[in-house]
């Protein structure tokens, strides 16, 4: 394997790349949180973060909670508990009503 | 790997295989291995906002072609770049021609339109066509994609990529379909660039069903913009390619993020580390890259809705 030949690569997870310092990462993860729950309310979900435990819990509207480690995790955890994949262009998560509103 | 032909005529070595299959990263520690000397490297993409460029800087001369797939569309833009080259080589001390194609582009295209143009036929020979085939999703784009079996057959070296991470049984079987396609291609496996090993052994080569016509990868474009949040771009791009990584095959772009520039790359599902670029242009190669527009390549994928998309969560 090499890794000479490359720029440097980011650690972590990529979704954690966007920030550099401690500070950054915190400020990251609240912004953040607004922007995943703006996704997961069509689907009758919602994503909180203590701020103290590591990643995020994703909660179902019976109570269900699901502690995810990343961003890839929550959507995989989302989809199965809400039956169907929390896809940013379906009509469902646009709010557009009716069928799909896939590609002709 | 090649050298000076005898009757003056410019060796061109042509390197494919499908999307994402690792050509950039193959090529880059190609050249920072000292192959391809004193050759002139011409990347060529689908989109029109370059990427892969920026992952070649140790190529002595590049030339990016950004102006559609070179086995289709972009012919004409190929022919021309290479009559150049042809003109200048002698000046430039150019000894052969690499070209990276698109992830979309059929090596055989690439090859009669070199053999079909009268000047290019007198100044060009096709020195090799090397195959990039995915060590982790070959399989199945040879399975689903006739493309990727037009890719396969057209090489006279087969390259296994990501060696490494792929599960041996699966690779063997993966090699053993690639020679029933392909008997005379030499096949070789590698792991980022680097040599790896073949799995040794017989395995039984998967059987690829006949398929029926689908519907054409294509690129998009989505400009997300130079100041867009990392928190929003994150959020997006993951659900997105969690949701529809079987359609979205392939997203590339740079985009500016408090931790740096940063290159974004995904592979279906998969998105690699991020690669952090240098903050000016002087460390890259070819055309400074187009920070806050990523390239998607998918099938069946609507610009307007990816567009209205990002406007609402990403915006």
């Amino acid at each position: 394997m090499c890794g000479a030949c490359g720029f440097p690569t980011a650690a972590g997870h990529w979704t954690d790349a966007g920030a550099g310092s401690p500070g950054e990462r915190l400020r990251l993860r609240f912004t953040r949180l607004a922007r995943v729950n703006r996704l997961l309310a069509p689907y009758g979900l919602r994503a909180h973060d203590d701020g103290a435990t590591p990643g995020l819990q994703l909660i179902a509207p019976d109570g269900r909670r699901e502690l995810v480690p990343d961003l890839e995790a929550l959507w995989g955890a989302a989809a199965r508990l809400a039956g169907e994949p929390v896809d940013p262009l379906s009509a469902r998560a646009l709010g557009e009503g009716g069928d799909d509103v896939r590609a002709r | 790997m090649t050298s000076a032909r005898a009757d003056g005529r410019l060796p061109l070595t042509i390197v494919g295989g499908f999307l994402g299959a690792g050509k950039s990263t193959w090529l880059r520690h190609q050249l920072s291995a000292g192959a391809f000397a004193d050759h002139a490297v011409v990347v060529n993409e689908a989109a029109e906002t370059p990427i892969d460029n920026l992952l070649l800087a140790r190529a002595r001369r590049l030339e990016t072609l950004a102006a559609g797939c070179a086995c289709c569309e972009g012919r004409a833009a190929l022919v021309a770049l290479l009559r150049g080259l042809c003109d200048r080589a002698w000046k430039d001390g150019i000894a052969g021609v690499v070209l990276e194609t698109s992830g979309l582009a059929d090596p055989a295209g690439i090859a009669a339109a070199v053999a079909g143009d009268p000047v290019l036929a007198r100044r060009i020979a096709i020195a090799r066509v090397i195959s990039l085939v995915d060590g982790l999703n070959g399989a199945l784009q040879l399975a689903a994609e006739s493309l990727a079996r037009a890719q396969a057959e057209a090489a006279d070296t087969l390259v296994l990529t990501k060696a490494g991470m792929a599960e041996q049984s699966a690779l063997a079987r993966l090699t053993a379909t690639l020679r029933r396609l392909n008997p005379v291609a030499e096949v070789v496996a590698t792991e980022r660039g680097a040599p790896a090993r073949l799995p040794d052994g017989a395995a039984a080569p998967y059987r690829l069903p006949e398929l029926a016509a689908a519907a054409p990868i294509r690129p998009r474009r989505l400009r997300i913009g130079a100041e867009a949040g990392w928190a929003a771009l994150s959020t997006w791009l993951s659900a997105l390619l969690v949701a529809r990584g079987d359609d979205v095959v392939r997203v590339k772009g740079v985009v500016a993020t408090p931790a740096g520039r940063l290159l974004i790359q995904s592979v279906r599902q998969r998105v690699q580390p991020p690669e952090i670029l240098p903050p000016d242009d002087a460390g890259v190669a070819g055309p400074p890259p187009e920070v806050g527009t990523l390239v998607l390549l998918g099938r069946g994928i609507d610009e307007d809705l990816l567009e209205r998309s990002w406007r609402r969560f990403g915006g």
